[in-house]
């Protein structure tokens, strides 16, 4: 069994430091991949360090499999783990490094020669078992530290930012590889990453953790069209989501329109039930909506005439398939429109964007609290 | 800055397909290093000839440094001399090998354990502890010999090869240079090897130990120089003449000899078999040494 539990988890570096994670709460499935994901410096690498028993926990219980492990050695913990800087031991060649956690647990030679060669052989790298680790490429060398973990057949595998050393195309190719490595294996993962895309095709859920306290912990779609707050909403997607600011006024019963000095949009009957559920009729909200939910399509005004904002042409940027058009939609407010290249307009000249409020997002201004959050399952 | 030479070397090559064409600075450093190295090599040269110069020729005037009819002369003689001192020369030798061998060993083994906790693992003080034995630095050795005579004759250990040891053991540059060392080594690769299952003496064993060879390397030297030169621990603590070393009894014959125009040659022969153990050793461990100066910035 290989799930985890986190409970209550906290740590403070120093004596009356701030929290470097804060009351974290998570229970990790066995065979699940966990993505944990979030700006630099928010305790990503120090939960993982946890979990992998090189950190201290200053409270709280983490427990791997049925065990409390809080005070067993990392040794004991039943885990491996695959670093940023791949951390092969330089003095030793690929196989001794391959070999060098099953030689510490003392098993035969020839189980570790067959455990070495099958997972040498998993991996693609048995053609380099006699070199150094300074004479493989980036790639090849974090082929090596995969193999160091999965020698072991443990019951969890940490990974600290393991492809962020490699280029990009390595880094694609890699994260494939690692899917298809942990559906073939099916061992608990838990993925640190900073990059957001990582983060999406690869987790079967993802942690959002903002210095030192979880976020939101949800499937990657539900992360993406349902963030909890504002932060999760900015932090996950690209481009980033576009946020106006503006008023919520009640135009007749039951109905709400967003409001700001250039323009207003109707919004939806369910949303605005929502939101006048939650006091917000008459106050300043941020809205938040994703580039591929803004449209210049001509077709798109006629089905929403109220949810329409004049602006104008001001960039563009080419993405391959798609084409990302800033419109200036306010002073300094630019809009991004996700788009087709054959889009008619040029650069300053007058455009429609047309909203669809129904994926629209509303946040809190203070707390920036999603307003339209749905809390139909239970965390932690 | 070797690299970055090395790159321009590498594109000299490339463009003017002649490998030796260098820049004027280049020229000038050159044979300023040249010249250095020759000043520098002279000592040894010199040794080396005198060793094997008849002894007519040691006192030619003027006085020439290359041999001119090299023979074993001064080294027959210097055999004979030692013939009848009271206890055999390879009991000296045994001495000496035995004191600089254990020296060695102790002392990178020592360094070694002392620099690694204070490098990578952070407990309490560990920054007083490693300022303390920067501090050491300071003191001239002649200052501390009383002290030093103190602890060793109160220990009880005059007339034993703690005498010779425990006095060397400890040894600031090399803790200095051990934990520069260190300090580069990855935390990760420690936390893999922790999670692997190594026990902290294995990871200290099999992965701190050979990633720092060099560092080891050149402790091993500055060890060996030490112990296999030094005089001043037969001298001070050994009364017993079957404990000194070969050190101390060729600097006995020496000076006896100092003022005996007759003996130049054995001495000089001495000289030579007493240089020679440093140079070995160097010549062995030279290319590691150059490795750690690269690495811990002391060049
Ligand atoms: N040994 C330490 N002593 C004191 N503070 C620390 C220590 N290690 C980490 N921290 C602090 O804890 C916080 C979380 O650090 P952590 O390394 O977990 O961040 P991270 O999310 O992994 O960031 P990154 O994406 O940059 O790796 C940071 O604010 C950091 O300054
Ligand atoms: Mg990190």
């Amino acid at each position: 069994m290989g799930c985890i539990i986190l409970n209550h988890v906290e740590k403070r570096y120093g004596k009356d430091k701030l929290s470097a994670v804060q009351d974290f709460n998570l229970e990790i499935k066995d065979g699940e991949f966990l993505v944990m994901v979030g700006p630099s410096g928010c305790g990503k690498s120090t939960t993982l360090r946890m979990i992998a028993g090189l950190e201290n926990i200053s409270s709280g219980e983490i427990y791997i499999g049925d065990r409390l492990v809080n005070h067993l050695p990392s040794k004991d913990r039943d885990i491996a783990m695959v670093f940023q800087n791949y951390a092969l031991y330089p003095n030793m060649n690929v196989y001794e490094n391959i070999a060098f956690g099953l030689r510490m647990r003392k098993l035969p030679k020839h189980e570790i020669d067959m455990a070495v060669k099958k997972a040498a052989r998993t991996l693609e790298i048995e053609n380099f078992l006699e070199r150094k680790p300074r004479q493989l490429s980036g790639g090849q060398r974090q082929r090596v530290a995969l193999g160091r973990a999965i020698v072991r057949n443990p019951q969890v595998f940490l990974m600290d930012e393991p492809l962020s050393n490699l280029d990009a195309k390595l880094r694609v190719q890699m994260r494939t590889e690692i899917i298809k490595l942990h559906k073939q294996l099916g061992v608990t993962t838990v993925y640190v990453t900073h990059d957001q895309v990582e983060a999406m095709t690869m987790g079967n859920r993802i942690v959002v953790m903002k210095d030192g306290i979880v976020q939101q912990v949800d499937t990657p779609q539900r992360i993406y069209s349902s963030p909890k707050n504002m932060f999760v909403a900015g932090f996950m997607g690209a481009p980033p989501i576009n946020l106006v600011e503006g008023k919520l006024l009640e135009v007749s019963r039951g109905a709400l329109e967003f409001h700001t000095r250039k323009y207003s949009l109707a919004i939806p009957d369910s949303q605005s039930k929502k939101l006048i559920d939650k006091r917000k009729a008459g106050r300043s909200v941020m809205l938040g909506i994703r580039s591929e939910h803004v449209h210049l399509d001509p077709a798109m005004r006629e089905t929403n005439p109220h949810s329409q904002i004049p602006g104008i042409h001001k960039l563009s940027e080419f993405m391959g398939a798609d084409l990302y058009l800033y419109a200036e939609i306010g002073a300094s407010q630019l809009m991004t429109v996700r788009s087709n290249i054959d889009q008619g307009s040029r650069e300053n000249e007058k455009v429609i964007v047309t909203l669809d409020m129904r994926k629209a997002l509303f946040f809190d201004l203070d707390t920036g609290e999603n307003l339209l959050h749905d809390d139909d399952r239970m965390e932690g | 800055m070797k690299t970055t030479s090395a790159i321009r070397f590498s594109g000299l090559w490339r463009r003017r397909a002649k490998p030796f064409r260098l820049t004027p600075t280049e020229k000038i450093s050159a044979v300023m290093l040249v010249l250095l190295s020759i000043f520098m090599l002279m000592p040894l040269v010199y040794i080396f000839n005198n060793a094997l110069k008849p002894y007519q020729e040691l006192f030619n005037y003027p006085p020439t440094i290359w041999v001119r009819n090299p023979s074993m002369q001064n080294f027959i003689e210097l055999w004979a001399i030692t013939k009848n001192s009271a206890i055999p020369m390879s009991r000296y030798i045994f001495n000496s090998v035995f004191v600089a061998v254990a020296t060695v060993v102790l002392v990178t083994g020592v360094s070694a354990m002392c620099a690694y906790p204070i490098s990578k693992h952070k407990f309490p003080g560990h920054r007083i502890v490693f300022g303390s034995i920067l501090v050491t630095l300071l003191f001239a050795p002649e200052t501390v010999a009383i002290p030093r005579y103190l602890v060793v004759s109160n220990l009880g250990v005059m007339d034993t090869y703690f005498g010779h040891l425990l006095p060397m053991v400890a040894v600031p540059v090399g803790v200095f240079l051990m934990k520069q060392f260190i300090d580069q080594l990855p935390d990760e690769l420690l936390d893999a090897a922790k999670i692997d299952g190594a026990k902290e003496f294995t990871i200290f064993l099999k992965i701190v130990i050979p990633i720092c060879m060099p560092a080891v390397a050149t402790i091993s030297i500055i060890a060996f120089q030490d112990a296999w030169g030094n005089t001043e621990t037969s001298t001070l603590f050994m009364q017993d003449e079957t404990m000194k070393t070969f050190p101390f009894f060729i600097s006995t014959l020496t000076s006896n000899m100092a003022n005996n125009v007759a003996r130049q040659g054995a001495a000089a022969a001495a000289a030579l078999i007493m240089f020679l153990p440093n140079l070995i050793i160097f010549l062995i461990f030279q290319s590691k040494v150059i490795t750690t100066m690269a690495h811990s910035g002391i060049k």
